[in-house]
């Protein structure tokens, strides 16, 4: 229908499609429990970083509203996790056959490079004030490095289950939905605690220098911390780097050649070649393999139970081609 | 080999800029000056984008497949185009907040004459730089325009900066300033230059050494052409990177200079007031200028125009916008490859038509196609075909139909109709449109529900090919009433019924 006038308001689309949308997310989000524990915390640490850096800028204090920042980068990190664990529930399109699960995968290797990041540039900071001591009024930081450590300490306690997975009785049912955001959990677990551990060492060091007036713990302390999440962070990044260069998974790197011995074993199959399994998202296996027949083998006998031996072993998704040797 | 002058020109900058790390180290310790140490690890953070980079190159140049990496490594080249962004774009974000930091109190610099000397330095090593990778990595792919991009080294206070890189004219030759519709054109171009595509499919994994391929898997190996479109992200990241250390040279060098000119500071023994600096003597002196015993009130110096020490932030600031702006098209092309989308030159609709009207080809599905790096496509597909003796033509068909196309590793699993009893020749075809179907997907099914389910798909999938895929995708809420729901996870099902909201 044609617009009579400027002011048809059948004609203004826009404006609804937006708020559809949010409307949308809200409810993709709030469904999944996963997504919601990211997002009341990511909630939870925008006030308290809001807070921060409010009272730095009252206060004038140069110190605490650097680490509102440091807060506000953390957000960015559940932010990413938040929007990866939304991403990867949608439907696959034309564009993305697999559709969005590998987000997930992607989201807790950027976690983890930020991380690294994170590291670096605390350890930079930390020898920069080694070699020039600057004089940081460390009282006013205090009650605030406890608050952090507080709202750190109800991120640890939410997501603990993510980083390692799962059991309890009551959660089972929720137990796919774990299983495929594991990475993003583990980048998300690993980020808090990272936080956690600047907190600490804040309130290590403070104590220290008001005490024992040892100017140099400081610098110490945040080069400690920064090597101790680098440590951390290396487990998140071999796997994700592993799956997102299509290594063979690494659970199957045992059941595989039992599996290849088996598939040649039935009749009629002369060998097997290019086989290619490759993880898509957690415990989502894919695998392709090519086999070469005989003229009078019955090929769909030996795809059947090619696809038996291989779902035993978990890849359910598997594409067997048929090759017929020449006689 | 074509990676051999990447590695040489990544060697090269390495060592240059490392070299500079180390003289701005070894400078800041003398004039200790502590802007300079932080200039110092930005340059640090150079390095190691470089290396990065640079063990990319390594791996990536191992497209042998091996027992953990049946593709090869040259999907490394991808993942270091990624980390350089993300890496650049976390950089960003250091540089807003001490930007921030600086607007609230700002800086004099103290000895600007070191700072535009050291400026200028850098300059010329990162314009080296960006002639070294630029021939390369540029060529018109569209990436950043000239004139700016961020970076890192902007000057704090007093210190010098290191990385200098002019980059104005020369590289601004991508004129797109769609960085989209030019990612489109290098997939395209590439892939029009490679016709055979790269197939190192056939030394692969073999286990016995006679084997007898049928399929004519496209001949030559042309892994040449493959790694230098892959290798070109790479590079791209690279050149990123070093065009941001170019600009923070750049305004480091023009903020000194504007310094020098420009402002008036106080001479440490003359009496004069700072209205700019927000400190405790200022404030004392500013507020109670008769109370501090001033013998001549009107002979006091103001220090220089104030605009002159927000210079910096601003400009850094402005670095950043342009930074992330060229950052934003390479971050989004790697991940995209990573996600496994469908390449752009791809029409999956009219693939699947086309597909549809070979001889002999009854129904396609789970067509999946995705890009490993560069023009190496892969694609794999189930096709149902009526027995198998029709099958070997089907195939040789379609792989030519495959080659066409451009992609040269498929694999397609057959799927025979005509008969009901044993055979259970598909994998559902009501399997995986979405994520968890996979543990819905045929292990143990039931033969008479799976059967029931083959008829259905097949009479939907019969028709024109947008009913195929519209049929798949309705499938899984069959799938969810089906009893094809498998024992190990029956909360599948709820899941399903959630991503569909």
């Amino acid at each position: 229908m044609l617009p009579l006038s400027a002011k048809d308001d059948e004609y203004k689309p826009a404006k609804l499609n937006l708020l559809a949308k949010t409307s949308g997310w809200f409810r993709a989000i709030l469904s999944d429990q996963t997504s919601r524990n990211l997002f009341f915390f990511l909630l939870l640490n925008l006030s308290f970083a809001f807070v921060e850096l409010s009272y730095g800028i009252w206060s004038n204090s140069l110190g605490l509203i650097s680490d509102s920042f440091h807060m506000f980068f953390d957000c960015t990190a559940l932010l990413a996790g938040l929007a990866a664990s939304v991403i990867s529930r949608w439907r696959c399109n034309d564009s993305f056959s697999y559709g969005y699960v590998r987000a997930e995968v992607l989201a807790g290797f950027v976690n983890g490079l930020f991380l690294i990041f994170t590291a670096f540039f605390i350890f930079s900071e930390g020898v920069e004030r080694a070699l020039e001591p600057p004089d940081v009024h460390h009282d006013r930081l205090l009650p605030v490095s406890v608050a952090g450590l507080l709202v750190n300490l109800v991120g640890i306690f939410v997501f603990q289950h993510g980083g390692h997975g799962h059991s309890h009785g009551d959660d089972d049912k929720f137990l796919p939905g774990k299983g495929s955001s594991k990475q993003i959990l583990q980048g998300v677990f690993l980020h808090i605690v990272a936080d956690t551990l600047g907190s600490v060492g804040v309130i290590i060091s403070a104590l220290l220098m008001q005490k024992y007036d040892l100017m140099i713990a400081d610098p110490i302390c945040s080069m400690l911390i920064s090597l101790l999440i680098g440590v951390s962070v290396v487990p998140l990044l071999r796997e994700s780097i592993g799956i997102l260069m299509q290594r063979t998974p690494p659970t199957l790197d045992h059941a595989l050649p039992e599996c290849y011995q088996r598939v040649q074993q039935l009749q009629g199959v002369y060998n097997i070649q290019e086989p290619h399994f490759w993880t898509l998202c957690t415990d989502v296996y894919v695998g392709t393999l090519k086999l070469l027949v005989a003229p009078d083998a019955d090929a769909r006998w030996i795809q059947t139970q090619t696809h038996n031996i291989f779902t035993q072993v978990g890849v359910r998704q598997l594409y067997v081609q048929i090759d017929i040797a020449a006689m | 080999m074509a990676c051999e002058p990447n590695r040489v020109r990544l060697l090269c900058m390495l060592s240059l800029t490392f070299g500079f790390f180390i003289v701005e180290v070894v400078v800041s310790r003398i004039t200790s000056s502590l802007a300079m140490l932080s200039d110092s690890f930005h340059m640090l953070s150079d390095v190691i984008a470089l290396l990065v980079a640079l063990v990319a190159v390594r791996f990536a140049e191992k497209t042998q497949a091996t027992n953990k990496n049946t593709f090869g490594w040259i999907r490394a080249e991808v993942m270091g185009a990624l980390v350089n962004a993300v890496f650049l774009t976390a950089l960003c974000f250091t540089i807003i907040l001490e930007a921030i930091e600086r607007f609230t109190e700002p800086n004099e610099i103290d000895s600007p004459y070191i700072v535009i000397g050291v400026g200028a330095a850098g300059l010329l090593v990162n314009l080296l730089g960006l002639c070294l990778f630029h021939g390369h990595a540029g060529g018109g792919h569209g990436h950043s325009h000239g004139g700016g991009g961020g970076g890192h080294g902007h000057s704090h206070g007093s210190g010098g900066h290191s990385h200098g890189k002019k980059k104005t004219g020369q590289i601004c030759k991508s004129e797109k300033p769609n960085s989209s519709s030019s990612e489109t054109n290098t997939l395209v171009v590439v892939d029009h230059n490679s016709p055979n595509g790269v197939n190192s499919e056939n030394r692969g994994y073999d286990f016995s050494k006679d084997g007898t391929e049928l399929q004519t898997n496209g001949s030559p190996l042309y892994d040449d052409v493959d790694h230098s479109s892959a290798a070109q992200l790479n590079m791209r990241g690279v050149f990123l990177h070093v065009l941001g250390d170019a600009l923070g040279s750049v305004i480091v060098v023009v903020n000194a200079l504007i310094f020098t000119f420009v402002w008036q500071p106080c001479l440490p023994d003359e009496a004069c007031l700072n209205p700019c600096i927000n400190s405790h003597s200022t404030d004392h002196q500013h507020v109670n200028q008769t109370l501090v015993g001033l013998t001549d009130p009107g002979a006091y110096r103001m220090a220089g125009p104030c605009w002159v020490l927000y210079m910096d932030p601003t400009l850094c600031i402005m670095m950043v916008l342009i930074l992330l702006y060229t950052t934003y098209p390479l971050l989004k092309e790697s991940a995209l490859i990573l996600l496994q989308t469908v390449p752009k030159q791809i029409d999956m609709h009219q693939l699947n038509e086309k597909l549809l009207c070979l001889e002999g080809v009854l129904a396609i599905h789970e067509l999946h196609i995705w890009q490993l790096a560069g023009s190496r496509i892969i694609a794999t597909a189930h096709i149902k075909c009526h027995d198998p003796t029709a099958y070997m033509d089907v195939a040789k068909r379609i792989k030519d139909f495959f080659h066409d196309e451009g992609i040269h590793a498929t694999t397609i699993q057959p799927e025979f109709v005509t008969f009901s009893s044993d055979s259970r020749d598909s994998l559902c075809e009501l399997s995986c449109r979405t994520q968890c179907a996979p543990k819905l997907c045929c292990g143990s099914a039931d033969k008479a529900a799976e059967k029931k389910a083959a008829s259905e798909a097949d009479d939907g999938l019969r028709e024109v090919s947008p009913a195929t895929l519209e049929v798949i995708s309705e499938d899984p809420e069959q799938a969810a009433a089906l009893p094809l729901v498998v024992t190990p996870e029956p909360a599948a099902a709820p899941r399903e019924a959630e991503s569909f909201l």
